[in-house]
């Protein structure tokens, strides 16, 4: 047993973290380190930055056009760019819908698909969820129907995350009906601009436009953006969830917001007070819990000697820790983080803030936050998961 | 970074388990309980394992491992709830004396070894609390010989030692850190009483009161030498509760899949199911500190201090949590003395209040805390 990371992985470390401080412009650290608002252009520059090296699809294999990097690599590469400031990767294509083309797409989608993805290019969004399919996502009704080479989908999508600005997106969608509801479900890639598609926003409790809902009228879909077999697309869409592995805990974000609520209780002179100080150092132990548990994996995926089962587990802790970090960091501010000035949320604004700067973005991150127990798969259908681990079910 | 364990650690821990298997099952440890809990017998067939020699240099008949193997030993004896006091005697009481003349370290060392010494940490006091620099026994040099009066409290397997390792103020007052000595006295020592009685995990304990005994000295000043061994200790307590907790786990996973009611297995309950997956959680995050604490053991004082109050406050609301909800689990029968999860739950509550409760431990991680944050900061 060794805690430290080895000569070879502390080399590699410096190396992304010397080419992040270069690379990362500094605008856009700027908002990450103060929760500012972030516009497509910041996200879509700093895709295309990382897609110039290569790295926009950073855990890729070579094969592919990636750096071909171990889980601990990884682990780093994510860990240096959360320190850093850089603004979250947008997952829907180089984490979600590239790993199920490579493993079940055709040569021609590959070669289609993949560059745009890797170079930043292409926006893609997700597909999944329906008004009447969250947790129970395989009873999803949006229909594609075969008509020669053309699949024709109606129906609708819902919650998906900066589909406004889209080029593309991958559907669950119903293609057969007689089964069970698992068993008629396709993977089909659909170009947004197609005739039919429409994007509405959903406007969240913190004002922000960040979901959407996708409307499917008619439109006409070729039959060759079927990713592979018709009606297996839930064991694709299964494999995608196994893929997301460990970065679904995010611990390397909340080490760097852990450090941004100690500076904030200081400034708003709650650091010394026992009763909030506490608070914090629960956290902080939590916090120490959870990277531990995140080493725990990837030294088991980098040995391959034993497997843990605790996927679950990173993604329930991991939410319920952001959660407290924004709960913490709004109660530090306390009245301050009454006020709903939406400019001071921009970075630049030259208007007189409310107590501090820092207090204007925490409530509305604490409002935005509890996404984090309901998507992805709810905090309550992981903990059937889990149960069903431990009973042996 | 890498979590796996060696194959000799493997084998060490499948000897352990073997033993627990074959020699400690629940009727024994049942039994020894009931009797008062008298636990010798037991520490001797550790001794034929070579256990308490385990961190014992090989100079001196041990086997000179580190905390990776005590941490796995530990998990071990945790897992079969066995109650002989092997944390205090063959982690503790070496790590002390590793700081004692060589003289007296030959005199000793050897003995913990076999066994044929239990020599145990007593260093609690009425009012310190959980505080080590807390000490009010005195010492007293006259001449040659030391001697020592106060009284000490709630120690383990008091009645059944052959020696205590006692803290003692030659100097200072109750709370400073400067001024206190560790001492050996031995049992039957002129001046030392000793009041033993049973504990509620099926243990012993016992108070003890010195009136101008004489003891031998092992250093002066020697805070700093206390802390280690404590911290040895909490680490080896964990790793003791990760084997509780992981077991207790097992048997109340098993029991959800037998036992029914409304003409189904309860495990099909999802109140009783989201339960189980809270449990498991606990379980997960108090292994993973388990681990941080024994491979934090050889830092620089702060550092593993931090590292070790962080551990013990994980450990401490693991245990709770899993302690009480797999009671909750079993429903009546996990509230009997017959049924072995009862066992399981008290042992787990005396090791969270072992070295540091919950409590005390969140005010060493918030005094200590830094601007950084997470595993390597």
């Amino acid at each position: 047993m060794d805690l430290n990371f080895t000569p070879e992985e502390q080399a590699f470390r410096e190396e992304i973290r010397a080419w992040v401080a270069e690379n990362l412009p500094q605008d856009i650290s700027h908002k990450v380190h103060n929760a500012l608002h972030l516009t497509k252009d910041d996200m879509q520059r700093w895709a295309r930055i990382l897609g110039k090296k290569g790295w926009h699809g950073w855990a890729w294999p070579k094969q592919f056009g990636g750096p071909g990097w171990n889980a601990v690599q990884r682990h780093l590469f994510e860990e240096e760019c959360a320190l850093a400031g850089a603004p979250r990767v947008v997952p829907f294509g180089p984490v979600m819908v590239a790993p199920v083309i490579m493993a079940f797409g055709t040569p021609e989608q590959q070669k289609r698909h993949l560059p745009g993805i890797m170079s930043g290019e292409v926006w893609w969004s997700q597909g999944y969820s329906e008004p009447g399919s969250g947790s129970d996502l395989a009873s999803l009704k949006c229909r594609a129907e075969r008509k020669g080479d053309k699949y024709i989908v109606n129906g609708q999508k819902t919650w998906t995350t900066l589909g406004q600005y889209g080029d593309w997106i991958f559907c669950l969608v119903r293609t057969d009906t007689s089964g069970k509801p698992q068993t008629g479900i396709s993977f089909l890639l659909i170009d947004m601009k197609s005739p039919g598609v429409s994007v509405r926003p959903i406007i969240m409790l913190d004002g922000g436009h960040e979901v959407n809902e996708v409307w499917f009228d008619n439109v006409e879909v070729p039959a060759e953006n079927l990713v592979g077999e018709e009606n297996k697309g839930w064991t694709y869409a299964k494999y995608l969830l196994a893929h997301e592995r460990t970065n679904i805990a995010d611990v390397n974000r909340a080490k760097r917001e852990l450090e941004r609520l100690k500076r904030i209780a200081k400034a708003e002179g709650v650091y010394e007070d026992t009763r909030f100080r506490d608070e914090i150092a629960k956290l902080e132990v939590d916090i120490v819990a959870l990277e531990m548990m995140v080493l725990r994996v990837l030294s088991a995926e980098k040995s391959g000697k034993q497997s843990l089962d605790v996927a679950g587990l990173l993604k329930i802790r991991g939410s319920e820790i952001q959660q407290r970090y924004t709960e913490l960091m709004m109660l530090a501010a306390g009245p301050y983080s009454v006020p709903f000035v939406k400019e001071a949320m921009e970075a630049g604004w030259q208007g007189d803030y409310v107590g501090a700067a820092h207090c204007a973005p925490l409530a509305a991150t604490y409002f935005n936050y509890r996404k984090t127990t309901i998507y992805g798969g709810s905090n309550e259908v992981q903990r059937n998961i889990v149960s069903a681990t431990v009973l042996g079910i | 970074m890498d979590f796996d364990f060696t194959e000799d650690q493997e084998s060490l821990r499948d000897a352990v388990r073997r033993w627990v298997d074959k020699g400690f099952g629940f009727e024994r440890r049942h039994g020894i309980a009931k009797a008062g809990g008298r636990t010798r017998e037991v520490y001797g067939e550790l001794a034929d394992l070579g256990l308490t020699g385990l961190a014992i240099p090989e100079a001196h008949g041990g086997m000179g491992f580190g905390p990776i193997e005590a941490m796995v030993v530990n998990e071990e004896l945790g897992r079969g709830l066995v109650n002989a006091p092997y944390a205090h005697g063959a982690i503790v009481a070496p790590t002390l004396l590793s700081a004692a003349p060589a003289e007296v370290q030959a005199q000793w060392l050897p003995k913990i070894a076999d066994a044929s010494a239990l020599v145990v940490l007593a260093h609690q006091e009425r009012a310190a609390r959980y505080r080590l620099n807390h000490v009010t026994t005195r010492a007293t040099n006259a001449g040659t010989v030391w001697t020592l009066s106060g009284a000490k409290s709630v120690v383990p397997a008091g009645d059944e030692a052959d020696a205590f390792i006692v803290p003692a103020r030659n100097a200072g007052a109750e709370g400073d850190a400067a001024g206190i000595g560790l001492f050996i006295v031995a049992k039957g020592a002129a001046g030392l009483a000793v009041r033993g009685y049973p504990t509620q995990d099926g243990a012993r304990a016992a108070e003890l009161t010195l009136a101008n005994t004489p003891a031998t000295l092992i250093a002066l000043d020697a805070l700093p030498v206390l802390e280690q061994a404590v911290d040895a200790g909490i680490a080896a307590i964990c790793a003791e509760a990760v084997g509780v907790m992981d077991r207790l786990t097992a048997i109340t996973a098993e029991y959800m899949n037998t036992r029914k009611q409304f003409g189904v297995a309860i495990s099909s309950f999802q109140a009783l199911r989201h339960r189980i997956a809270d449990v498991k959680m606990q379980l997960e995050l108090g292994r993973s500190m388990s681990y941080y604490a024994s491979l934090k053991l050889g830092e620089a004082p702060a550092v593993r201090r931090r590292a070790i109050a962080q551990a013990k406050y994980q450990l401490g609301q693991s245990m709770r949590f899993v302690g009480q909800q797999c009671i909750q689990l079993h429903g009546g029968i996990g509230v009997t003395d017959e049924y072995i999860a009862s066992h399981y739950f008290k042992r787990l509550t005396v090791l969270e209040m072992t070295f540091g409760d919950s409590l005390h431990h969140l005010g060493e991680v918030s005094a200590r805390m830094q601007d950084t944050a997470g595993v390597f900061a």
